[in-house]
């Protein structure tokens, strides 16, 4: 091959493990995109919650020594669990028309969650397992890594599962009903309160399955993840659109290829300035994202 | 007694962050860039002590007016997004500039030693109140004067027409808009007004620590800037000092004794006051009875 090809390969090759990471910041998109959609309120707790989930299942791991995919699946119910938690702590009892109250109490949360996690592990990062990390996919002249290679199958099935229970089930048109007129839906006997707490549980499944595969992929968990995962999972959430699904998981495969390769180039020192330039190339150009309507709502 | 000193010194550096912080939600935004203002008030204001050899007060100010320029260049594509995009942004914003002076080495020999910023070691000897013999009574003295100027310059600009317009942009952007208030002329001046604020304690915090690092400006502290104007209420700058000394003075210093378990409460706390205040702790009844303490009229 001739060098121009050689000097390719590389870059490429970031592209590549950097989109199949980015599918993890589109879970996480996901769920803040999800949530805005309905409530239109923020839950900043979220990526915590997620990393949070990823922790719970640790015990699932290191006490019964279970296979990797069932201690992903704790993940998920943990983190469910954990959303239902934040949803009744911070957004259940407090006025709707109070939105500085919501976010500084779900602030307080993602605190509260972290120091939770700090005191039970005493700050030390915990190994986390993974699957299929020694299998290396030849696809000359590429390598896929299998655990990334795994990482992005289980949130193509997790975004299929979403897609499908919003679009195919009672549940999801209710879900729908209340994101597109919530005064409405109520009359139409959609309660509220109740559809606003299930769209909490499921988005902190997602959340706890994007947690459980930041630590397979990192090989630790550790509750530093916690903020950087806040920021890329918002970024991701206003590149793709706010309460645009398809929108979260383009702009989550975009983020994660842009930061790969610019890691590739400039190092992980510089990586996250040229993120946030991207963000702020959309926020100019298209604030309304890849997929959003200009709302006249907040 | 210097522990006192020491904190006032703090509280009062975190009240002219708060400060900052209130004078945007006043208008309905919630910045979090303003950790990112701090820190540009920080770094330039050390710069020009150390480096350039400035008395601290020009140093401050200039490193005001510079904090202040880059926060109206944010306010304007702040005025094309708001809620939740508005967040994201400035939270964008302000780690950008934290990672900005992470890449950020700039150092030249003085003496024996090199100073000046240092990337992700940080900018260290910036020793201006040593140097010149300040005692950390001095220094409190100096920080409160500082942060009394601000807060009554901000008590007044609540009373007069400005805070008014202000809060009718916060109240309801479609009816200020309306009556012929510019929304984006009070939005970035706004934003304008919390970068100088920011900046002041930015340039201050740099010189009372002696050493900055990227790291002391990250969202916690974004978080922070925003949570004593929430916390406090956002009816009077005496909420925003409140909310300082409840969590600096309070949860931070007189519960030292809780160890770690100290931070989980603070969460805890954080949650449950939003709960049963939503308002903030210190509502606006709680001003209207502080005014009618102090003798004036109800506003």
């Amino acid at each position: 091959m001739s060098d121009f090809w050689w000097n390719v390969i590389d870059p490429v090759q970031s592209v590549l493990d950097g989109v199949m990471f980015g599918s993890i910041y589109a879970l996480i998109g996901i769920g803040f995109t999800l949530i805005f959609g309905v409530m239109h309120k923020i839950n900043l707790a979220y990526a915590a919650a997620s990393i949070g989930g990823a922790y719970a299942s640790l015990v699932v791991f290191q006490v019964f020594h279970a296979p990797a995919l069932l201690v992903f699946l704790s993940a998920a119910a943990a983190s469910g669990v954990i959303g239902y938690i934040v949803y009744i702590c911070c957004f259940r009892f407090i006025p709707t028309e109070m939105p500085l109250a919501t976010l500084m109490a779900s602030v307080g949360m993602l605190i509260l969650i972290d120091e939770v996690v700090v005191h039970a592990t005493a700050g030390m990062p915990e190994p986390y397992p993974a699957m299929f990390d020694d299998v290396m996919i030849d696809l000359e002249p590429f390598w896929i890594r299998g655990d990334l290679a795994m990482i992005f199958a289980l949130s193509v099935v997790a975004m299929l599962v979403l897609l499908y229970v919003l679009h195919r089930t009672r549940l999801g048109l209710a879900t729908r009903a209340v994101a597109q007129q919530p005064s409405a839906a109520q009359l139409c006997g959609i309660d509220q309160q109740n559809t606003n707490a299930v769209t909490f549980v499921i988005t902190g499944a997602l959340g706890g399955l994007a947690g459980a595969m930041v630590g397979a992929s990192v090989g630790i968990l550790s509750p530093l993840l916690a903020l950087p995962l806040t920021v890329k999972g918002l970024i991701v959430t206003v590149i793709g659109g706010l309460g645009s699904i398809p929108g979260a998981i383009v702009a989550g495969l975009l983020v994660g290829g842009f930061e790969n390769v610019f890691q590739y180039f400039r190092g992980v020192t510089e990586r996250d300035i040229y993120v946030m330039l991207l963000l702020f190339v959309f926020l100019t150009f298209r604030p309304q994202g890849l997929f959003g309507r200009i709302s006249t709502r907040d | 007694m210097d522990f006192y000193y020491g904190m006032a010194q703090l509280i009062g550096v975190h009240t002219l962050l708060g400060l900052s912080a209130y004078v945007v939600l006043l208008t309905g935004q919630v910045s979090m860039a303003q950790a990112g203002f701090f820190a540009v008030g920080a770094y330039l204001g050390g710069m020009l002590t150390v480096l350039a050899g400035w008395h601290i007060v020009p140093a401050m100010l200039l490193a005001a007016v510079a904090s202040a320029l880059v926060a109206t260049v944010v306010g304007f594509p702040a005025l094309r997004v708001k809620g939740l995009m508005l967040v994201v942004a400035t939270l964008a914003f302000g780690e950008a500039v934290r990672i900005f002076w992470f890449n950020f080495d700039y150092q030249i020999a003085k003496g024996s030693i090199q100073v000046g910023p240092l990337g992700g070691e940080g900018f260290k000897q910036i020793r201006y109140f040593p140097e010149n013999g300040w005692t950390t009574a001095d220094l409190a003295l100096f920080i409160w004067a500082w942060v009394i100027a601000a807060m009554a310059a901000l008590w007044w600009m609540d009373r007069s027409r400005v805070g008014s317009v202000l809060r009718a942009v916060g109240e309801d952007e479609l009816a200020a808009q309306s009556v012929g208030i510019n929304l984006t002329a009070v939005k970035v001046s706004a934003m304008g007004i919390g970068g100088f604020i920011a900046g002041l304690g930015g340039a201050i915090y740099a010189h009372y620590t002696t050493h900055i690092e990227h790291l002391n400006f990250g969202v916690v502290l974004a978080t922070f800037a925003i949570a004593y104007p929430i916390l406090g209420g956002l009816s009077s700058v005496i909420g925003v000092l409140l909310a300082v000394i409840f969590i600096q003075g309070f949860l931070v210093e007189a519960l030292r004794f809780m160890g770690d378990w100290r931070n989980l409460l603070f969460g805890a706390l954080i949650v449950l006051a939003m709960n049963v205040r939503p308002d903030g702790l210190f509502d606006a009844r709680a001003t209207r009875a502080l005014r009618r303490l102090l003798g004036g009229r109800d506003a």
